[in-house]
């Protein structure tokens, strides 16, 4: 279904208003859109039912008690980058996954509540997967911007 | 970072919530068993203090520019803060990191096409006065990602549409 599925500007115009406050009701949006308030819950509902819209709360790494956020680049050899990054996302800690080109094979976001998690979570868990042959860390120090509100919906979703 | 101090019933409504934003105070309450005014000050201080925040997750279709890249950036370290928010202020730039390790600064964009990206990585960002070297990696598939669990930042989450 969701390949026949397409946004239109009225669509558009909808999530918009959505994404600058998710909790307006269907009244609301019609009338800063000049539309009837059954035009808005229809769109919604189609956009929804399509599974291209999901109006949600996102809440704070810090709700989830996750202090402290790592980036580490992994290399891999010996076998299959993908079966590697399928491995390694079976972990808590890992927060996101992506097989990338350039340098090295696949970026890994990992979520931590403190950095006592580190060890046992580098030298007895990710260290153990076969093909990770090397991995590169990148401190968290500050987070500027975070905008990814559009990402593929049905990636896999953390416990 | 700070450790906010939440109870069971603010996990409880952040749970519901994160379902579907759209559920009114008045179900959650008889739902959680509570009356709607303790719902919807909840919401209101969670909000306030920056520990949710509603939006509206779309597939990228919506997006003209539907893939993403990585772009890794050395810059002086001095200044690595004023340049991590002129990245920021780039619209298909999404997140911006200051990090400690082989690079200062790590960016996530999309990007509709190659040369599209170049003119961002090697265009602006390089450009930048303090950018030493930039490395882009091209994410060619995303095996697991939550855009659930965030970091609300005063920067608004525009979805660039």
């Amino acid at each position: 279904m969701s390949d026949m599925f397409a946004f239109d500007e009225t669509d558009r115009r909808i999530v918009e208003q959505l994404r600058q406050n998710g909790r307006a009701t269907n009244q609301q949006i019609a009338e800063s859109l000049n539309l009837i308030a059954s035009t808005v819950s229809t769109r919604i509902r189609r956009m929804e039912d399509a599974g291209m819209l999901r109006v949600v709360a996102v809440s704070d790494f810090a709700v989830h008690g996750f202090h402290v956020l790592i980036h580490l680049a992994v290399e891999v050899s010996g076998r299959p980058a993908l079966d590697v990054a399928e491995e390694l996302a079976a972990f808590r800690e890992v927060f996101a996954v992506h097989l990338v080109t350039g340098r090295y094979e696949i970026s890994l976001l990992l979520t931590l509540r403190d950095m006592d998690e580190l060890s046992p979570l580098i030298a007895d868990k990710l260290s153990q997967v076969p093909g990770v042959r090397a991995m590169i860390p990148a401190i968290g120090l500050d987070i500027v911007k975070y905008g990814l509100d559009t990402a593929p919906i049905d990636s896999r979703r953390l416990a | 970072m700070s450790r906010p101090d939440l109870d069971e019933l603010d996990h409880q409504l952040i749970s519901i919530l994160a379902q579907d934003a759209r559920v009114s105070n008045r179900k959650i309450a008889s739902d959680l068993g509570v009356n709607e005014g303790t719902v919807r000050g909840r919401i209101k201080r969670l909000q306030q203090d920056g520990l949710i925040a509603f939006t509206a997750l779309t597939g990228l279709k919506l997006e003209k520019a539907t893939n993403i890249a990585f772009v890794a950036v050395q810059a002086d370290v001095s200044q690595a803060r004023r340049i991590a928010r002129d990245i920021a202020h780039i619209p298909l730039v999404k997140s911006v990191m200051i990090v400690l390790g082989p690079f200062n600064i790590m960016a996530t964009c999309l990007y509709d096409d190659l040369d599209n990206l170049h003119a961002m990585a090697s265009g602006q960002i390089l450009q930048m006065p303090g950018v030493q070297h930039v490395e882009t990696s091209l994410a060619v598939r995303t095996v697991k990602f939550s855009n659930r669990v965030v970091r609300i930042t005063d920067a608004p989450m525009d979805g660039a549409i």
